[in-house]
Order: C-alpha cells, then sequence, then structure tokens
C-alpha cells in the first residue's frame, strides 16, 4: 500500500507540467500531425503505434530528461520512499499521457480497440526502455530515440539491413532492431501476436528495473 | 546509544575519515572547512546517499539505511534541486505524500502548511519553484528536510550566498527547531555563519576531524588589537602586524601588561580594545597547523 501511495506521489508530477511546460503542447502539436497524416499518407496502426511510442518519449524527455530532474533524484531519495517506486511512479507518468494520446488518434481516425491495444503496450513498452536510456545517457538520447522511432523503427530489419554493409554491422543492426523495442515488432500486436506482446512486457518491465536501478545510484 | 539523536562510528570511505562523532537531541553542530574538505561528504554518508566503506550511522539508534529511520532524518543538498514546473506548495506536497505513504496520522496538507509556517515560506507558497530567489530557495530547501517533523537535520552550506538579513531570518528558524529537540548538523565554509548558531564546531580538513570542541571553548582565547597613529618597522615580541596597528594574543599576559609592552616599545598607541577570538580565526589557525 504504501509502495502505491509512493507510485501515486511520483505519477501526480506529470499534471502540472502538461499546462505548464511544453509536454502538453507537444503532445497535442504531435497528435494533430499523426490525426492529418493518418487521414492523408498512414495507416490507422501507424498512427496509433506512433502515438504510443513517440507520446512515450516526448514524455520521457519531461518527466525524467530534464537534469534538475534527475539531480533531484537525492533529495527525492532522501524522504521515505524507494527507487522502485520512484521508478514505477515516473513510468505511469509517461505512459498515461502517452495512451491518452492514443485514445485521442484512434478516436479521430476511427475507433478500433485492437488498436487501442497495440498502442497502448507500444507505449509501455518504449516508454520503459526510453526511461532508463535517458536516465542513464541524458536527455540527447530521447532525441536520438525519438528520431529512431519516427523513421527507421517502423520499417522491420530485413529491409534496413539490406541497405547496411555486410559483417558485423549488419548483424549488429539486425540485432539491436530484433531485441528492441520497434514498431514494426509492436504492429503484431493488433492482431494478438503472444510473441509481440511478450516483448513489449518484457521491455516494460526490463526498462523500469533499470530506472530503478539507475535511480539508486543517483543517490 | 538511543539517547543520541545521531551517531556515526569509525566512519570512512575513499576520501573521508576515519571519523566519529554523536550529537544529542536539540544540539547543533556546525561543520566547517575549505571546499574540498569532506563537509559536504560527511552529510551524504551520514544522510545515507552515500554507503561508507566502514562505520555505521544511527538515527535514535537505528540504522540510516533502515526504512524505518528515513522520515527520522532530513538532508538539504547544496545545492539543492527540485522537480521542475511545480510552485513551492506542490514540491513539498510531493514529499508529503511520500511521508503520507509511511503513515497515514497526519495529511499532506497538514504537513505542508506545517513546513511553509516553519521555512518561512506561506508568502511565497504559489510561486513557480524555477521563479525563486536564492534565499526562498534555500527556505524551501530546509522546509522539504524538516518536512514531517524530522528529529535530525543535516543541512550542507544552508547560509551560501544569503545577505545577512536572509542569514538570520534562516538562523532563528533553526535555532527554533533545535529547541524543539531537534538535532541539527550544519555545514558551512563560511565559519562566521556558524558563530551564532552552532554550539559545537567541527574543523575539517582532507576527510578528517582536525579540532573539535564547545564554541565557547573554542572562542574563549583573547585578543588584544591595538589601533596606532603610525605602523612600527617591527612589531613587538607576541604581535603581530594588522591593517590598523597590533594586535596579540592574551593568553598568558594581561592586557596592562601587553600595553606596557607597546609603551616600552615607544608605539604610538591611539586606542585599544579586547575582543573574542574569531571563529574563522580558530579555523584559519587549525587548517595552518596541519
Amino acid at each position: 500500500m504504501r509502495f502505491l501511495h509512493c507510485v501515486h506521489a511520483e505519477f501526480l508530477l506529470v499534471a502540472p507540467r502538461l499546462t505548464r511546460t511544453r509536454l502538453g503542447i507537444a503532445l497535442l502539436a504531435l497528435g494533430t500531425t499523426l490525426v492529418w497524416l493518418g487521414a492523408h499518407a498512414l495507416d490507422a496502426l501507424t498512427v496509433t503505434l506512433q502515438a504510443g511510442a513517440l507520446g512515450s518519449i516526448i514524455g520521457v524527455a519531461a518527466i525524467v530528461g530534464d537534469e534538475t530532474d534527475r539531480v533531484g533524484l537525492t533529495t527525492a531519495l532522501s524522504h521515505p520512499t524507494t527507487p522502485h517506486a520512484i521508478a514505477a511512479g515516473r513510468w505511469l507518468a509517461i505512459v498515461v499521457p502517452a495512451s491518452a494520446l492514443v485514445l485521442v488518434c484512434t478516436t479521430a481516425i476511427g475507433w478500433r480497440t485492437n488498436l487501442v491495444f497495440a498502442g497502448v503496450l507500444a507505449s509501455a513498452a518504449v516508454s520503459g526502455f526510453g526511461m532508463a536510456l535517458v536516465l542513464w545517457l541524458g536527455r540527447g538520447a530521447a532525441l536520438a530515440f525519438f528520431l529512431f522511432m519516427a523513421v527507421a523503427g517502423t520499417v522491420p530489419p530485413e529491409r534496413l539491413v539490406d541497405i547496411a554493409r555486410p559483417g558485423i554491422v549488419r548483424l549488429a543492426a539486425a540485432s539491436a532492431m530484433e531485441l528492441g523495442p520497434a514498431l514494426w515488432h509492436y504492429r503484431d500486436i493488433a492482431d494478438g501476436d503472444p510473441g509481440a506482446i511478450v516483448h513489449a512486457l518484457a521491455w516494460t518491465g526490463l526498462g523500469i528495473l533499470t530506472a530503478r536501478w539507475l535511480i539508486s545510484r543517483s543517490r | 546509544m538511543a539517547d543520541f539523536a545521531l551517531t556515526l562510528t569509525d566512519i570512512s570511505d575513499r576520501r573521508l575519515g576515519p571519523l566519529s562523532l554523536a550529537l544529542l537531541p536539540g544540539e547543533i553542530a556546525g561543520v566547517v572547512g575549505p571546499a574540498g574538505a569532506g563537509k559536504s561528504r560527511l552529510l551524504r554518508v551520514t544522510a545515507g546517499a552515500v554507503r561508507p566503506r566502514t562505520g555505521d550511522v544511527r538515527v535514535w539508534g537505528m540504522r540510516v539505511a533502515d526504512p524505518a529511520a528515513r522520515p527520522l532524518i532530513g538532508y538539504s543538498a547544496d545545492p539543492s534541486t527540485f522537480p521542475r514546473g511545480l510552485t513551492v506548495q506542490e514540491v513539498l506536497m510531493y514529499y508529503a505524500r511520500l511521508h503520507c505513504a509511511a503513515s497515514s496520522e497526519r495529511s499532506p496538507r497538514g504537513l505542508v502548511r506545517d513546513a511553509l509556517e516553519t521555512a518561512g515560506l506561506a508568502a511565497s507558497a504559489d510561486l513557480l519553484v524555477d521563479a525563486l530567489g536564492r534565499a526562498d530557495l534555500h527556505r524551501l530547501s530546509f522546509a522539504q528536510a524538516a518536512l514531517g517533523g524530522r528529529r535530525v537535520l543535516l543541512l550542507d552550506e544552508p547560509f551560501s550566498g544569503l545577505d545577512a538579513f536572509a542569514r538570520r531570518d534562516l538562523r532563528g528558524r533553526i535555532a527554533r527547531l533545535a529547541a524543539e529537540g531537534v538535532a541539527v548538523l550544519i555545514t558551512s565554509r563560511d565559519p562566521a555563519a556558524l558563530e551564532r548558531l552552532a554550539a559545537r564546531v567541527l574543523v575539517m580538513r582532507d576527510g578528517r576531524i582536525v579540532r573539535a570542541g564547545p564554541l565557547a571553548t573554542l572562542l574563549g582565547e583573547r585578543i588584544l588589537e591595538v589601533i596606532l597613529d603610525a605602523p612600527p618597522a617591527e612589531p613587538p615580541p607576541g604581535f603581530r602586524l594588522t591593517a590598523a596597528g597590533l594586535e596579540a594574543s592574551l593568553t598568558g599576559r594581561t592586557v596592562e601588561a601587553a600595553l606596557a609592552l607597546c609603551r616600552a616599545h615607544r608605539l604610538p598607541v591611539r586606542a585599544s580594545r579586547v575582543r573574542v577570538k574569531s571563529l574563522e580565526e580558530v579555523v584559519l589557525e587549525t587548517q595552518d597547523r596541519h
């Protein structure tokens, strides 16, 4: 119960940021762009997956990306909380607005429950991975991850590695894209593929646990 | 052991110690020393933020790593950073919710109200943290450390960059908490800031405590200041030159004897006064000796 109270306290940090920082306006701009693209260029599944993934990365940059947020963890940990509660609470603070964006975009382009499910799971996985990445490498990593997800992450690895040099680079690129969170992988969630669902859930858990470890090191 | 609010026993790590100290409830101990002396490291170890290689930190008999000790010990880091985009009240509410998660005896709102009052921040409650001045940031840091009725406070450089009025105000607030039984360990690069607050002073250098004692004992030495119309070519034995004339320690001699020595050297004495040695002088002497 105490753990959940601490998670809730962390989650509540998102509400003021939606209105007082660029987080709210950035999510709004992303949603508008994706809905427009959905009407002109992208299919509905791509729109919901991009809304979940890119919304999460914007959330990661806003919730844990700032230097003061990362330095401030030392102060937070001097209060009765745990690194695990902070990681889980901030993950939730990232996922909930991104999932809301998925709901809004899906509603705008035509509601389908399986699309929402895929978008929310993609958001959960990308939030977990992104939070750990940004806690480790800083805000710049969020930008690189955003570009990767927006462009390369939508393409299956066999198509991407075709353009890379053969050998070790090709193998590394294929492995990274196979193992890491990528939208081509999560398209199958909409069809109920258990492998894709497990992949997303695994990155969610692994991301939160890694973030927990990084937060405990910032004491 | 539990009679002490805070005990550090044989603490050492790469850049600290070995050192031991104990604080009684209501005691204010000041840690002074130059930058890099290990003051902040000492506080981080005491707060449980850094695990020492050897030794044990206990708060009211409980190990500081014990989750039950966390609501008892407050830590204000230097510099303090808080979640972005929040007002003073929201920042304190965030921490207060963490305290109320551990105990449902009090409401977060009550804790925030008390913390605002303790730190004198009620007028700034609705200001964004990003817009706060230095004095209010220090007060906020103090407020979050004291939040929830903590019994031990660790304050890292709480007076740095504050003007005399803000320093006096914060000093008064810390003293009031100590009067209620809160033990305070406080660091300062500027010894003068602690002179009117700390009952005990620890002088640190290279991660070790090189001198410690009650403030009254450390400041017990009296100094005779002699203002001269013209500076002498050479000071009499036991005197040293100052900008206005001479000064000498009165340890082992009377004022009359010291002034007689000046007259014997035919020095043009305009005025003289006796003062106690300042904490800054004590610290500098200690540093020079080591």
